[in-house]
């Protein structure tokens, strides 16, 4: 019986210009929306939590700095792995 | 061609103003014409079929199906706009058959019905012959090599092949369908327009996890930060899942509802200026913003598979970043080798 070649695997570049650049940028997309994304989950958890547990304004306070703290923290780490990649 | 353009302008300018010289309620009629609009471009519980050159309708009306969730959940409600059916938030699940499930359902039929007659069922002859039969092949390679195997690549390309030509002839097939009278444009309600892109999104997620496997998946939801921010971190990631699917379910929505409304509006003026000269200027722009729709019911089906495609493409290649990351941490050596490579072709 005839050995079974190992499957070979793509190298890409049947890929539209399209797909690739979406592919290239896809990273530094997702590191906008942790920015982004770590703001409003912030404002929103605690606007909503501060109406169900009448603490008002102070879980609005405190979450919207923890949210834009943690978006930061997820955007400049997201910058240095990519950073670390390109070299 | 140029004699038959002008006769048929001449044709369509003499209709409007005999409909704008029928009424003598022209003010009235200037009046109505935002509420016609939005009434013809939404959808509704009856199909009108309206008789030409007459203000004569014939109404069928399309059975209502009304479940109740809760005891008494369905029962009808007088407002100032008429009889209203309770919410699905009331405890009323709405199942009615509407104008745009009809189309939807025609665009099904008709496209099933001419894929059986004009696919090649015959194995042994490979070369399509026919008009039909050639325009269905090239249409399916187009979708085949341009759209699934240029954007995910072409070893996971041809899996996902038979869903993006679903979807974009299903699309295609319900864009024309609003294009002959009578018909209505069901991807022009954004209920429609959703549901294409929760499949989307669905199949963006499977592929996903069958690239990066579940675990891998779901690291990827904790945006690689400390376990501590992960309470931050996992709705940030979560609620981005869903950015994708949104963009697609409001850009076809939008693009659909906007010719139409353009086209409609153009023939208004005609009953808002309230003189039936006008009816030489806005039909002829009518007429052409018609051929544009032509164009965009094809752009539209291939940007919302292309799209499609574009993000299942992104779901495959999270798997190899998947590897990358474990490669910067020291783990995963050689268990992937074969792929790291080609993962920086794809990412860089």
């Amino acid at each position: 019986m005839a050995e079974q070649e190992p499957r070979k695997h793509s190298d890409g570049s049947e890929l539209g210009e399209t797909a690739r650049q979406m592919r290239a940028a896809e990273p530094y997309i997702s590191a906008v929306w942790k920015l982004v994304g770590g703001a409003v989950v912030g404002v929103l958890g605690g606007y909503f939590l501060d109406k169900k547990l009448g603490t008002t304004p102070w879980l609005l306070v405190g979450l919207s700095l923890v949210g834009i703290s943690v978006g930061f923290y997820g955007f400049l780490h997201e910058m240095a792995r990519l950073g670390k990649r390109k070299r | 061609m140029r004699k038959a353009m002008i006769l048929l302008v001449g044709l369509m300018a003499a209709g409007a103003a005999y409909a704008a010289g029928a009424d003598t309620h022209q003010e009235k009629e200037s009046e109505d014409v935002a509420g016609y609009i939005l009434h013809h471009v939404s959808d509704s519980r009856e199909l009108e079929i309206e008789v030409p050159l007459s203000r004569n309708h014939i109404p069928i009306h399309l059975p209502e199906i009304l479940i109740p969730l809760k005891a008494g959940a369905c029962e009808k409600q007088m407002t100032d706009h008429g009889e209203v059916v309770p919410s699905l938030g009331a405890g009323c699940l709405d199942l009615s058959i509407t104008k745009h499930t009809v189309m939807m359902w025609l665009a099904a039929v008709l496209l099933i019905g001419s894929l059986l007659i004009w696919s090649n069922r015959d194995k042994t002859k490979l070369v399509p012959r026919g008009t039909g039969a050639n325009l269905f092949e090239m249409l399916v390679l187009f979708v085949r090599d341009e759209l699934a195997i240029k954007n995910i690549g072409k070893e996971e390309g041809p899996r996902y092949t038979p869903y993006l030509l679903t979807a974009f002839f299903f699309i295609l097939f319900m864009n024309l369908l609003g294009l002959f009278p009578w018909m209505a444009t069901a991807t022009g309600n954004l209920a429609v327009t959703l549901a294409l892109a929760v499949c989307t999104f669905v199949l963006t997620q499977v592929a996903g996890i069958r690239s990066a496997g579940l675990g891998g998946y779901l690291a990827h939801l904790t945006g690689g930060v400390h376990w501590s921010l992960w309470f931050i971190m996992i709705p940030v990631e979560f609620l981005g899942l869903f950015t994708k699917p949104f963009a697609l379910t409001v850009r076809l929505f939008a693009n659909m509802l906007a010719g139409h409304i353009v086209i409609f509006f153009l023939l208004g003026l005609i009953f808002m200026l309230g003189h039936p000269a006008v009816a030489l200027v806005s039909v002829p722009f009518a007429m052409g913003i018609y051929l544009l729709e032509l164009f965009v019911a094809f752009v539209q089906a291939y940007v919302f598979t292309m799209l499609s495609a574009l993000f299942i493409g992104m779901s495959v290649a999270m798997g190899h970043h998947g590897h990358e990351h474990a490669e910067e941490h020291g783990h995963g050596e050689g268990a992937h080798s074969h792929d790291h490579g080609k993962a920086h072709v794809l990412g860089s």
